[in-house]
């Protein structure tokens, strides 16, 4: 038998139990818990981490349960953890968070695990970082976060998230409340959720009055405040877009001082928002990896609707893949570009469940014409198919991107 | 000495039956117990209970059962070994009639619990089999 051995080798071929057992141990701080650690760390650094917070009854959990469905759907792999309180008076507690993820905690690609904080004050429990770390090194596209219901001093989440959501109901408490010190400073966005209520548009008013009034920070530096209905699912797709687009710019470790946004200039952020605004992307499951002048990298893990009659990734969605990242290289100066001529090779054939990447490079690029490069590999480096293609330069602007410098 | 944690208990409802005042009586009084309980709604399908004890790592999970939900345990019983969990104790509770007692337990049940039993019992056997759980469990990660 060739079955793997090692809990690490289970942990990584997708042993969910394994998972399960390593995070008991990482929880209890035994010595297999720290070697499995330490025999995860080249895996590290991968997964984007999210974390969510905000006060008890702003709609945390289904929130991520909204977000967990909209990340799935865009091909993602997803690990949510969710803290409980602990009693402080018997030790016990009960662990009722995934209860409103049911919808998507019987899905495969999903993992929810619930701690307790076993009274560990800030959030999270004492544990939590090294969890995420197991989910990260266990090949989860996203881990999500959630914190116990949180008030203003519980900002540990600050430091395990690179991305940090800051739920907020409406009608919480007058304008006065929003000045307060603690979670509210370490939001990357704030998420006004139960936006369909008649306070929400007030809640908002405050926050931005409350952003309005930071010192030393460029109006596209604050946080921006997003409205969401997370039991509908209204406003969940463009939380999980401006995620996508924070996670180009961000990607990890987290930073070390928190409020930045993405960046509204440059090449990156310019790919970023085309992408984000590409309904086909989308619909592929299609991430913006790289970006720069003239190149980007985009990758797209093979779903089962990719697959055609002899079980293989569809040549349609490998191309639509190597497509994009050519698409985005091409009009990386701000110009439109369109492809008028292509070809494309077919070096092996891909399985459901694998990671393709494409990079697209530029060979050269004049007035009118550009011709771009394209390479798509698996995660262990093969070659899928490369393809070569010529695109006509029209010189105009992109239409929605009036900002954009001037066409190269 | 590594810290070790309280009993991880799933308590849950399987089946169509819906009446889960036990259930939640249950869950309270081993929160207290000091015990980390996974409480889950009513109607909950096999498949996701087997997920949920996965995922949680639980030790013991406690079914309720008032209206003969407790005759689909002897499948839960299966679906936990298929998916390798046979380590994973199961205990019911609820309305279950002495020949069904007699068909859980030689389905793998570790106990069966009827109205009227302590509630100090039931956590006093959770406990228990939390330890016996985790000392079959030792050294085998």
């Amino acid at each position: 038998m060739n079955a793997p051995v090692t809990p690490v080798e289970r942990i990584r071929g997708g042993d969910r139990r394994a998972l399960a057992r390593a995070i008991t141990a990482v929880e209890n701080a035994t010595q297999e818990g720290a070697a499995i650690r330490a025999a995860l760390a080249p895996y590290l650094g991968r997964a984007q981490v999210t974390g969510v917070t905000g006060p008890p009854g702003a709609g945390k959990s289904t929130l991520v349960n909204a977000l967990v469905k909209e990340l799935v759907a865009r091909g993602r792999k997803v690990a949510v953890i969710a803290v409980d309180p602990s009693s402080p008076v018997s030790g016990g507690a009960v662990l009722g968070d995934r209860v409103r993820m049911a919808e998507m905690q019987g899905h495969e690609a999903v993992f929810i695990r619930s701690l307790a904080a076993r009274g560990h004050l800030g959030g999270l429990s004492r544990t939590a970082a090294q969890v995420v770390e197991l989910l990260d090194g266990a090949g989860f596209d996203d881990v999500l976060v959630e914190t116990v219901g949180a008030g203003q001093s519980e900002v540990e989440i600050a430091k395990v998230a690179a991305h940090r959501l800051v739920v907020c109901p409406p009608g919480l408490g007058d304008d006065v409340q929003a000045i307060k010190a603690g979670i509210l400073e370490i939001a990357d966005a704030f998420v006004v959720n139960k936006a369909d209520l008649p306070d929400a548009t007030r809640t908002e008013r405050e926050l931005r009055a409350m952003l309005a009034l930071r010192q030393n920070a460029a109006p596209e530096a604050l946080p921006p405040v997003l409205k969401t209905v997370a039991t509908t699912g209204d406003g969940v797709a463009a939380l999980a877009d401006w995620l996508a687009a924070r996670a180009l710019q961000h990607g990890r470790p987290a930073p070390a001082v928190p409020h930045t946004a993405p960046p509204a200039s440059g090449p990156a952020a310019l790919l970023a928002r085309l992408i984000a605004r590409d309904a086909y992307a989308r619909h592929l499951g299609l991430e913006l990896v790289e970006a720069g002048e003239g190149t980007a990298t985009v990758s797209m893990r093979v779903r089962p609707e990719h697959i055609n009659f002899w079980d293989s990734c569809h040549g349609g969605a490998i191309f639509s893949l190597a497509d994009t990242a050519l698409g985005l290289a091409c009009n990386s100066y701000g110009s439109v570009a369109a492809l008028i001529d292509s070809h494309m090779t077919f070096s092996v054939a891909v399985k459901a469940g694998e990671r393709l990447t494409a990079r697209a490079e530029e060979i050269s690029r004049s007035r009118k014409l550009g011709v771009y490069r394209m390479e798509v590999r698996r995660d262990d480096g093969v070659l899928v198919a490369s393809l070569t293609g010529t695109v006509y330069r029209t010189g105009k602007p992109l239409p929605n991107e009036a900002s954009t410098g001037p066409a190269a | 000495m590594a810290e070790r944690r309280p009993p991880k208990v799933i308590v849950t409802k399987i089946g169509f039956d819906g009446h889960d005042r036990g259930s939640r009586v249950v869950a309270a009084y081993l929160r207290d117990a000091g015990m980390e309980v996974v409480y889950t709604p009513p109607w909950q399908e096999i498949g996701a209970v087997v997920k949920l004890a996965t995922e949680e790592d639980a030790d013991v999970i406690g079914v309720s059962s008032l209206a003969t939900d407790h005759l689909l345990v002897p499948k839960l019983m299966d679906a936990l070994r298929a998916a390798g969990l046979e380590d994973v104790q199961v205990i019911v509770g609820g309305i279950v009639p002495p020949k069904d007692e007699r068909l859980l337990l030689e389905a793998g049940v570790a106990r069966v619990f009827h109205p009227g039993v302590a509630l100090g019992e039931i956590a006093e056997a959770v406990r228990m089999l939390t330890r016996d759980r985790r000392s079959l469990l030792e050294g085998t990660l």
